[in-house]
């Protein structure tokens, strides 16, 4: 077996007895694009969310590149190497696409916390020019100037998606991030994911099976807070308690990508 | 033992004074999601307006005036400005009820000037009671066991009532409230009016006990936030507890060690705001990282 | 620094040093008198320190007068058991902002964690702890009178011991005074606020005040990119803090005498109230709404006793009528104009430089930056 850049062994989230997550054994090795798919209310968004740090894991562990980052915070964990794309985009309003990333940039490049009070050119070129290759791989070079607020919903994700590629990550945790595109636009965003993948680790939360089946390396499978499967897409596809649990409601051809 | 019982009492009073007022400040803040920094204006104002009714038809009358003076001051306030407030950030909200209680504060001190009044008493009221070994003013007692009326119906409305269940849910989730339909509007309003009511007409009714002036007001709001900090945001029960403990605090405090009784409720505030934010009652929403 | 002068500083830089120079005289025209003009620089340090924390970190604190009061305090303290035959100005004012300082640190510690409201009532408790410890202490502070007078302190520079109450020599300027009105306090405040505003606007303006900023707007996509969100609060808590406590130790020892009402609940709101009326996210407004306030104040309370009552309309006015202060307004509708005539800032000639490269995604459509923080300086 590779060596594994994210694994995660016997991870779960409870609420009171409520189990979001139960159980969860999970590993994806450097530069995978891993599907993480299941039916609504199956704990996807919460297993990112522990990845990422926004929630606290209530038990198991987490291990990135062989540390165990169960108790690091969020922020931190953005400087190991593991951003986040959110659900709803995520951004800041006021700011243009280019400042956006720049941000995100900045907070790669100075850490945590700095006194800056001094401008550094140096620095800032190193920071625009990160920026610039996020947008770039994004495909918003068009809108770079544009208020982050005044964008349309589609390019609003691919931002948040940008945002989180200029923080340099060794590993890209997209959640949904075509929901609510038009098809053109996600299957575009499909491709830009597929493209981002052949440089870094992509794990992915969609429901968009077309663009799952297309672009994954791999798939797995989450239902009430459980790892149902895991595995190419052929052998998702084929498998009986994945098509009971999930597939059941599309037709086979939906299914052939 | 006559000390302690003395003070144990006093610190009923007082403490069932900032339950009253609490408990307004909380129910708005979980139905309306407003912190209100001019709920201390409801308190003062129904303090003067109880004065001068009772001054002219006497001290019942006094009573019943304030709390509907206050109510409809409540009612012109949530429609002219308040409105576009409510579900804002923290600290616009602070900003513009702040101002109201600043302006508020400085009317009340033009109209009626800053030296402090007193309440006209019927002078069977101001005796003493024998509780035992001690005596102890009637009033008081009076006072203490009117507050406990008030406040049952207050829990009353909240939980048997259509406008209290807007009450309940909204403090759960405000958005399901919104869903669920109903005249919301109206309801904020109610429950506003309701709140400022109440502090309105303990305003009132203390003022024979702690006089009135114009800062009295303000001097009761900010030891009803450390109750509300301590109790909860957002829990009646919350402000039942915290407003007696606080009370009791501050009394017991004065018996033992007289310059500490102020410092020590700040400290409780303090001590809450960083070990169990959201108060022993509150529910835990997301307060802090 | 060089940044700062490439977007307007130089201009700034100069406006303000005329503005400082020119104010007592211009007030006294008004009929303000050279001491409260003193009064007004000083206090506005402070309220420059209470914006950076308001309007570019976003928080609400409701206890700066332990700030305020406790600099000067501590300053008048150390005048009056430490060097009572020696009074030494920059020990006094060190001593006062350091001991802000270090309380800034400690309450910012456990209070940039909270959210808001909570920030607020964190800051409040805290407040109203220290004015109550301060109210019963009447062995060292004199408790509600406060202390009533401290020795003259000295600045000693190089062989000299100036007192500052020294005037300037005389010179008749007609409508606008007589150059003696002015002391040497005025000049040291001067130079003071000086620094202190052109080191605002470089902090601001730079990747601290950027990364600030970002937090404000957004704070879960600000920890969500790496930055910790606390860290930067704290920072900016205890600058505050410590500008807070400067303000005071000077006011204190410039008046002296200090009371409890330094520390108390009213001097933490005239800061609210001050920065709201003159305009959070402005350089300028912190100063213009201190000293429009502390004169009208001034000017009024003689005659109206219910000054403070159009104080507080004005500011629920300003608030609801002028959410950007009176400065901020008068930048956005006029300023605003000027500032898409003048040239690109030069991070935004960069910017469009890189783009322009071969390969470059595209061409940029102007400099200007869009964001009402974005507009170029006061």
């Amino acid at each position: 077996m590779t060596s594994a850049l994210l694994e995660t062994s016997k991870l779960g989230k409870f609420f009171g007895r409520f189990a979001a997550n139960e159980d969860i054994d999970f590993s994806v090795a450097p530069g995978e694009l891993r599907a993480v798919i299941g039916p609504n209310g199956a704990g996807k968004t919460t297993f990112f969310n522990m990845l990422s740090g926004t929630t606290d894991a209530t038990r198991g562990s987490i291990v990135f590149k062989g540390a165990d980052i169960t108790r690091v915070s969020g922020t931190q964990r953005v400087h190991l190497g593991i951003a986040k794309a959110f659900q709803t985009a995520n951004l800041y309003p006021e700011q243009t696409v280019l400042q956006n990333c720049r941000l995100a940039a900045l907070a790669h490049e100075q850490g945590t916390f700095a006194l800056e009070v001094v401008r550094r050119s140096r620095r800032l070129l190193v920071i625009d020019e990160i920026a610039e290759r996020a947008i770039e791989q994004l495909d918003l070079g068009n809108v770079a100037d544009v208020r982050s607020g005044d964008l349309a919903h589609g390019d609003k994700k691919r931002l948040d998606i940008a945002i989180a590629l200029a923080t340099q990550p060794e590993i890209l945790l997209l959640d949904e991030p075509v929901a609510g595109m038009s098809r053109d636009d996600a299957r575009k965003t499909g491709a830009l994911v597929r493209k981002l993948a052949d440089t870094i680790t992509v794990l992915i939360i969609e429901h968009d099976m077309d663009m799952i089946m297309g672009i994954s390396d791999s798939i797995t499978v989450l239902e009430s807070g459980r790892v149902l499967a895991t595995g190419t897409p052929a052998e998702i596809r084929a498998n009986q308690q994945v098509q009971n649990a999930y597939l059941g409601g599309h037709s086979e051809a939906e299914l052939e990508a | 033992m006559v000390a302690l019982s003395q003070a144990l009492l006093n610190g009923l009073v007082l403490g069932l004074i900032y339950v009253a007022i609490a408990v307004g400040l909380t129910i708005v803040f979980g139905t309306l999601r407003l912190v209100n920094f001019a709920h201390g204006a409801f308190y003062a104002i129904g303090a003067y307006v109880g004065l001068v009714v009772a001054q002219q038809a006497g001290l019942w009358w006094g009573f019943l005036a304030a709390p509907i003076a206050v109510a409809l001051f409540a009612v012109v306030l949530d429609r002219v400005l308040l409105r576009p407030f409510y579900g804002k950030d923290a600290t616009s909200q602070i900003l513009v009820t702040f101002g109201i209680a600043l302006i508020v504060e400085e009317t009340l001190r033009l109209i009626f000037g800053s030296t402090t009044q007193q309440y006209p008493m019927p002078a069977a009221l101001t005796t003493s009671v024998s509780l035992g070994a001690f005596v102890y003013p009637a009033y008081r007692l009076l006072f203490a066991g009117f507050v406990i009326v008030m406040l049952v119906l207050v829990w009353l409305f909240i939980e048997r009532t259509d406008y209290g269940l807007i009450v309940r849910a909204g403090v759960r989730d405000r958005t399901m409230v919104q869903l669920l339909g109903g005249n919301i509007r109206q309801a904020s309003t109610i429950v506003f009016a309701l709140g400022a009511a109440i502090a309105g007409l303990v305003g009132a009714a203390a003022s024979p006990i702690y006089s009135i002036a114009p800062g009295t007001g303000f001097a009761f709001l900010v030891p009803s936030f450390v109750v509300v900090v301590v109790g909860g945001l957002g829990s009646f029960w919350g402000a039942v507890l915290g407003g007696i403990l606080i009370g009791e605090l501050q009394s017991l405090t004065t018996l033992v060690f007289a310059p500490g009784a102020n410092v020590i409720i700040y400290l409780c505030m303090a001590l809450v705001l960083l070990l169990r934010p959201q108060g022993l009652l509150g529910e835990s929403e997301v307060i802090r990282q | 620094m060089t940044r700062a002068r490439g977007d307007g500083g130089v201009r700034f830089a100069i406006l303000s040093a005329a503005g400082i120079v020119l104010f007592p005289f211009l007030f006294h025209a008004i009929n303000g008198y050279a001491g409260l003009a003193t009064q007004i620089l000083m206090v506005s340090i402070a309220s420059i320190g209470f914006n950076l924390l308001l309007g570019y970190t976003g928080l609400l604190s409701y206890g700066h007068a332990m700030f305020y009061g406790g600099g000067g305090y501590v300053a008048a303290l150390l005048l009056i058991h430490f060097m009572p035959d020696h009074p030494n100005l920059w020990l006094a004012v060190f001593g006062g902002t350091l001991a802000a300082t270090a309380l800034a640190l400690v309450v910012g510690a456990l209070a940039v964690r909270l959210y808001g409201i909570y920030f607020a009532l964190l800051t409040l408790a805290f407040a109203q702890m220290i004015f109550f410890v301060v109210e019963q202490a009447e062995g060292i502070t004199g408790g509600d009178d406060g202390i009533q007078s401290f020795p003259n302190a000295l600045l000693p520079i190089g062989p000299y011991n100036i007192d500052l109450g020294t005037a300037l020599p005389a010179f008749d300027l007609g409508p606008f005074g007589n150059l003696s009105d002015i002391k040497l306090w005025y000049v040291l405040t001067a130079v003071i606020l000086y620094v202190v505003l052109i080191g605002m606007r470089a902090l601001t303006r730079s990747q601290f005040g950027e990364v600030l900023t970002a937090i404000r707007e957004n704070e879960e996509r600000s920890s969500l990119i790496g930055f910790n969100a606390s860290a930067y609060r704290l920072a900016a808590f205890a600058i505050s803090g410590a500008l807070t406590g400067l303000s005071g130790a000077l006011r204190a020892l410039y008046d002296g005498t200090i009371s409890v009402e330094s520390v108390g609940i009213d001097r933490s709101g005239s800061f609210v109230i001050y920065t709201i009326i003159g305009g959070v996210q402005t350089l300028l407004g912190p100063i213009a709404g201190t000293g429009i306030i502390m004169y009208l104040e001034s000017v009024l309370s003689a005659h109206l006793g219910y000054w403070r009552l159009i104080e507080g309309l004005i500011f629920v006015a300003v608030i609801v009528f002028l959410p950007n202060g009176i400065v901020g307004t008068i930048r956005r509708n006029y300023l605003a104009r000027v500032a898409k005539e003048r040239a690109p800032s030069s991070r935004a000639l960069l910017a469009e430089s890189l783009r322009a490269r071969p390969g470059g995604p595209t061409q940029s459509a102007g400099g200007a930056e869009a964001g009402p923080e974005r507009l170029k300086n006061d």
